[in-house]
């Protein structure tokens, strides 16, 4: 383990070693940085790009050390360094930008007093000449692992802006019209608060990245073309962000209003000072000659000079502790990560596509806890992830460990399909950092307040979108548009049931709970983590006990809670099943839930229901769904509080002709094609880019 | 009067620690065989410090001014102390005339490593440019620093010019001699400034200071405070928290090791703890500049070496004297005895 240290422990020197760490990873060295030195405030981005890193020092064995930033060594970290107690052989190296001889000594002997020998002193000044960046803690170095900048697709063009560019709605617009610039994906890259500006301006549909939102490695592998505006080198990360569009044989257009980058010898292009005169150039000087540019510059010496593998040399350490993953040594494949929602509906709904794949196709899961005895009756092998809990010292401290989680199961060419709402940290960074291919299953039906730009600026990380469509058309809205966003047909289980499949599962029933009964009637109104439906149970359990002849299945998911009071009725019996859609599918009536995947399943297999829509304000708009259905006569639909309507449509289907008309319309109903095929289709296809 | 040299001291008088106490001893040496000028310089390294507390006794006690920033400074022989205070300086804008200029060099030009102690060419530089003299000349305090000097100058021809003096410009000595205790106990300690230079390894303190030790005392130990050191056989106190006097009551060894890749260009807390009657121990080659009377030795041999001066009062008590008397070596007299010729021309040289 390379352990990475900075002369100064503020937390600029903080989130420059955390680059440095990400750049000596890229090369297949083990960094760690010390978890003692995290300064007592830092942002939660940064808590998500320093988590890989941290580690307790005493816990490891430490390879070598390297300390940035070495211009200015604190005595803090003079005593840090004197507590690692580092064994006389070990590789130490101090870099540095050393202004003049006696700070390059200072540093030297500070440096030394706490190692009781010399270091090896780097001066990057002599060792890249001209800076990109004087007051950089970071080397800057351009690692250079991302190959040739791909060109499969329209190639992404990254803009830089200041934020008070963004003030000024004249350059919104010319923003706007660059969009639409034909043979280029518009990004644009700019402070926190500029892509507020953005996002509540009437042009939030722009594709924007704050600073600070994703590590500029990352960003650079999606960058065939870098544009900066403004005064000056934008900070470390952006210059770091330039140097690995280079070295990845993309093109900088240096737009600054100094020519900050051209003028230290980066092979930069120079390009308009303003937005005005943007796109021409872009489309007419750079798109033209994309490869070309690109080509010439990742052939600079000034390039060359920065690599991380010339600083290599000089910090004398051994050989990388790992080799970098060639495209070809592992075998790309799928992995389901649904959401944890308050069912297991996305669970399901990713185990029916996985299940369509062609058979040979590897196949993995990483599920919250909930879901994964579904995942593993259906034999997948899936990584636990770890449910939120208001027992966590902070929000998103469940998020942080599936990040690294999901960071160490992940590999590149992996192909991760996450079926969700909200697109959590861990996933945006995981799919942005390894580069790769995404697929977002995102079902619709979203409340008004649930459709925010914020929820739907992250499908820019995603190379498709599948949407689920609900079976009527009047459900169907399209949040974005795009020919990466596939409609396909609703995804539902398809069971197939053998006419004497009913009588048989009666029979099975009347001997394993020792009574006759004439009347099915199957409840499944989960587990009561979204709405509590004790009371709607409670009532049914009344109903039923009415009917000598019906016998009640309250279904839940093995594992569910379930109120105690309802163990006490004759008519009633829980069952804790993964089939629950078996004992539906015997039902004379069953009252659920308006969920995708009962409601759809209810449809599809033409059952007799009564639904009683969940009603949380974070769920989909489940009584809109219901009463598509019952307004066409295909369903019933009771809200939670209407209890005396429930028992007059319970007789209803129970005792006059209403199960039978349902049924009957339903089977004259048609509907969607079930689209598990179309979206496990549209999975391999994207795998196989 | 006609006749006594005129004198003029240039230095920045902020300077803490070892390099003050000696000039301040010196001026009191040559203050009745020469005629003083105390010329102050600000500079960046100690911009904000106030005049130490040594220089501003003994320029009070000496009826002496302290002359700042005087835009030219002639004397007979200019002393400049310690020229590492230039090290962040980029200009000096005195101009010094004289006919012999001496730079006091009482911080090693190397380390033990061989890597420069500070930017050496670039002070010396910044010396050359504002000074007129007949004569330029190193004047190294101790065998080690001459040595150090001696190894940088031989790599730097830009620097040939600078004379080296033959004899030592040390460090006065003159503290007050207190006895030996008759029956010493395994009762150890250490003071210096706080710098990381001053301490060895945490593994060396170690065997310095062991839970053997009845006692053992870390005075100026801010670096271990800071990093909660866990050590609960040491009693360790920062710098200034203790009076030294009541520091050396509390101590019967002395045992100074320091950072292996910085050296003691004097060790003028060695001599001021022989002084006190302490039995001092140190590495081999800081020992060196005091002869036999400081112990040399590795940190591993510090316990048996204790251990037979308890088992052995006597022999305790004889060696501190032993010390005691080389002490006199660095006296005032022995100072103003050699100081003639220590500012003496090289003749060959002037001409």
């Amino acid at each position: 383990m390379i352990l990475i240290d900075s002369g100064q422990r503020d937390t600029r020197s903080f989130a420059a070693k955390i680059l440095f760490a990400a750049q000596l990873t890229r090369v297949g060295y083990d960094a760690v940085i010390d978890e003692k030195t995290v300064p007592q405030t830092i942002d939660r981005n940064q808590e998500y790009e320093a988590a890989p890193f941290l580690a307790d020092i005493t816990q490891i064995d430490i390879s070598g050390y390297v300390m940035i930033g070495a211009e200015t060594v604190s005595d803090e970290t003079v005593i840090g360094l004197r507590s690692y107690q580092l064994a006389p052989d070990l590789s130490v190296s101090a870099i540095g930008r050393f202004p003049d001889t006696q700070s390059q000594i200072g540093a030297t002997t500070k440096i030394s007093f706490a190692l009781g020998h010399e270091a090896n002193i780097i001066d990057l000044a002599e060792l890249h000449g001209r800076q990109l960046l004087e007051t950089s803690v970071n080397p800057l170095v351009s690692v250079g692992t991302n190959g040739p900048a791909t060109t499969a697709t329209l190639p992404e063009l990254f803009v830089y802006l200041p934020q008070d560019w963004l003030e000024d709605l004249e350059n919104l617009t010319s923003l706007s019209a660059m969009n639409f610039l034909p043979g280029f994906i518009l990004n644009i890259v700019t402070s926190g608060k500029g892509k507020g500006l953005i996002q509540q301006s009437i042009y939030s549909g722009l594709s924007v990245f704050s600073l600070n939102e994703i590590p500029p490695l990352a960003l650079a592998q999606r960058a065939q073309v870098a544009v900066f505006l403004g005064d000056g080198v934008p900070g470390e990360r952006m210059a770091a962000f330039a140097l690995e569009v280079l070295s990845g044989s993309g093109v900088l257009v240096d737009s600054t209003t100094n020519g900050a980058f051209v003028n230290c010898g980066a092979p930069a292009l120079r390009g308009p000072t303003d937005l005005a005169g943007l796109p021409n150039f872009i489309q007419h000087t750079v798109g033209a000659n994309l490869a070309e540019i690109g080509r010439q510059a990742h052939q600079s010496d000034w390039l060359e000079r920065t690599s991380i593998q010339r600083l290599i040399q000089h910090l004398n350490l051994s050989s990388a502790s790992r080799p970098l993953p060639k495209p070809t040594d592992t075998t790309a494949r799928t992995i389901f990560l649904p959401t944890n929602g308050n069912g297991l509906g996305h669970a399901q709904r990713c185990s029916l596509i996985a299940e369509a794949l062609p058979a040979a196709h590897p196949t993995l899961f990483a599920a919250f806890p909930s879901c994964i005895p579904l995942i593993n009756s259906k034999s997948y092998p899936c990584m636990p992830l770890v449910q939120k809990s208001d027992d966590h010292d902070a929000p998103h401290a469940n998020d942080l460990v599936n990040y690294l989680r999901l960071r160490q199961l992940c590999r590149p060419g992996d192909h991760l399909v996450f079926d969700g709402g909200y697109v959590f940290d861990s996933i945006y960074r995981t799919v942005m950092e390894n580069a790769l291919c995404a697929t977002w299953i995102r079902r619709g039906l979203w409340r008004a307040g649930q459709i925010t730009q914020t929820a739907l600026g992250r499908e820019k990380v995603f190379d498709q979108v599948i949407v689920p469509q609900e079976a009527f058309d009047e459900l169907n809205t399209a949040y974005t548009h795009g020919p990466t966003v596939h409609q396909v047909g609703p995804i539902v289980q398809n069971v197939l049931p053998a006419p004497d499949d009913a009588p048989n599962l009666k029979e099975k029933l009347e001997k394993k709970f020792h009574r006759r009964f004439d009347q099915l009637v199957v409840s499944m109104l989960g587990g009561g983590v979204a709405s509590d439906r004790s009371a709607q149970l409670h009532a049914l359990c009344a109903i039923l006990e009415q009917r000598p002849n019906c016998l009640h299945l309250i279904v839940v998911w093995p594992g569910s809670r379930i109120s105690a009071g309802l163990q006490g009725w004759k008519n009633t019996q829980i069952v804790k099943t993964k089939h629950a859609l078996q004992l539906c599918l015997a039902a004379d009536l069953v009252i659920s839930a308006a969920g995708y995947n009962s409601f759809h399943e209810i449809l599809y297999h033409q059952m007799p229901a009564i639904f009683i829509p969940q009603s949380a304000p974070f769920m989909d708009d489940q009584e809109k769904r219901a009463r598509s259905a019952s307004e066409r006569g295909l369903a019933a639909t009771v809200l939670a509080n209407e209890i005396l309507i429930l028992e007059r449509e319970v007789v209803a289907f129970l005792d006059t002709e209403k199960s039978a008309t349902i049924r009957q319309k339903l089977g004259k109903t048609v509907l969607p094609e079930r689209g598990n095929k179309k979206a496990a289709e549209l999975i391999c296809a994207m795998g196989a880019k | 009067m006609r006749s006594l040299p005129r004198i003029a001291y240039f230095f920045d008088p902020g300077f803490p620690g070892g390099t003050s106490s000696a000039v301040a001893a010196e001026l009191t040496a040559i203050a009745k065989i020469a005629r003083i000028e105390v010329h102050a310089v600000s500079t960046r390294m100690f911009r904000d410090k106030p005049v130490s507390t040594p220089i501003q006794k003994i320029l009070v006690k000496l009826g002496l001014d302290l002359i700042w920033d005087a835009p030219t400074i002639t004397a007979d022989v200019v002393l400049i102390h310690n020229p590492s205070f230039l090290k962040f300086h980029t200009e000096l804008k005195q101009k010094i005339i004289a006919n012999h200029l001496i730079v006091i060099t009482h911080e090693n030009f190397l380390g033990p490593g061989g890597n420069e102690g500070f930017d050496v060419d670039h002070c010396l530089d910044l010396v050359d440019r504002c000074s007129l003299a007949l004569q330029k000349t190193i004047a190294p305090i101790s065998p080690y620093n001459r040595l150090t000097v001696k190894n940088w100058l031989s790599t730097n021809d830009s620097s040939d010019h600078w004379e080296v003096l033959e004899q030592d410009w040390f460090n006065i000595c003159d503290f007050e001699i207190l006895p030996p205790v008759a029956s010493p106990q395994d009762r150890r300690g250490r003071h210096s400034r706080p710098g990381p230079e001053k301490f060895p390894l945490l593994a060396d303190m170690d065997r310095c200071f062991s839970k053997s030790a009845q006692s053992n005392i870390i005075l100026g130990a801010d670096l271990f405070l800071a990093e909660k050191l866990d050590r609960n056989h040491w009693n360790m106190v920062p710098f200034g928290g203790l009076e030294v006097a009541r520091y050396f009551e509390m101590i019967d060894f002395m045992v100074y090791f320091t950072a292996p890749t910085w050296r003691e260009s004097f060790g003028r807390v060695m001599a001021e703890a022989i002084a006190a009657g302490k039995v001092v121990i140190s590495d081999p080659e800081t020992a060196s500049v005091f002869g036999g009377a400081v112990l040399g030795a590795r940190p591993a041999d510090v316990d048996d070496i204790i251990a037979n001066f308890v088992r052995d009062p006597r022999h305790y008590q004889e060696h501190v004297l032993y010390a005691q008397m080389s002490l006199a070596a660095y006296s005032t007299s022995t100072f103003q005895q050699i100081f003639p010729s220590l500012i003496r021309l090289n003749h060959r040289h002037a001409a």
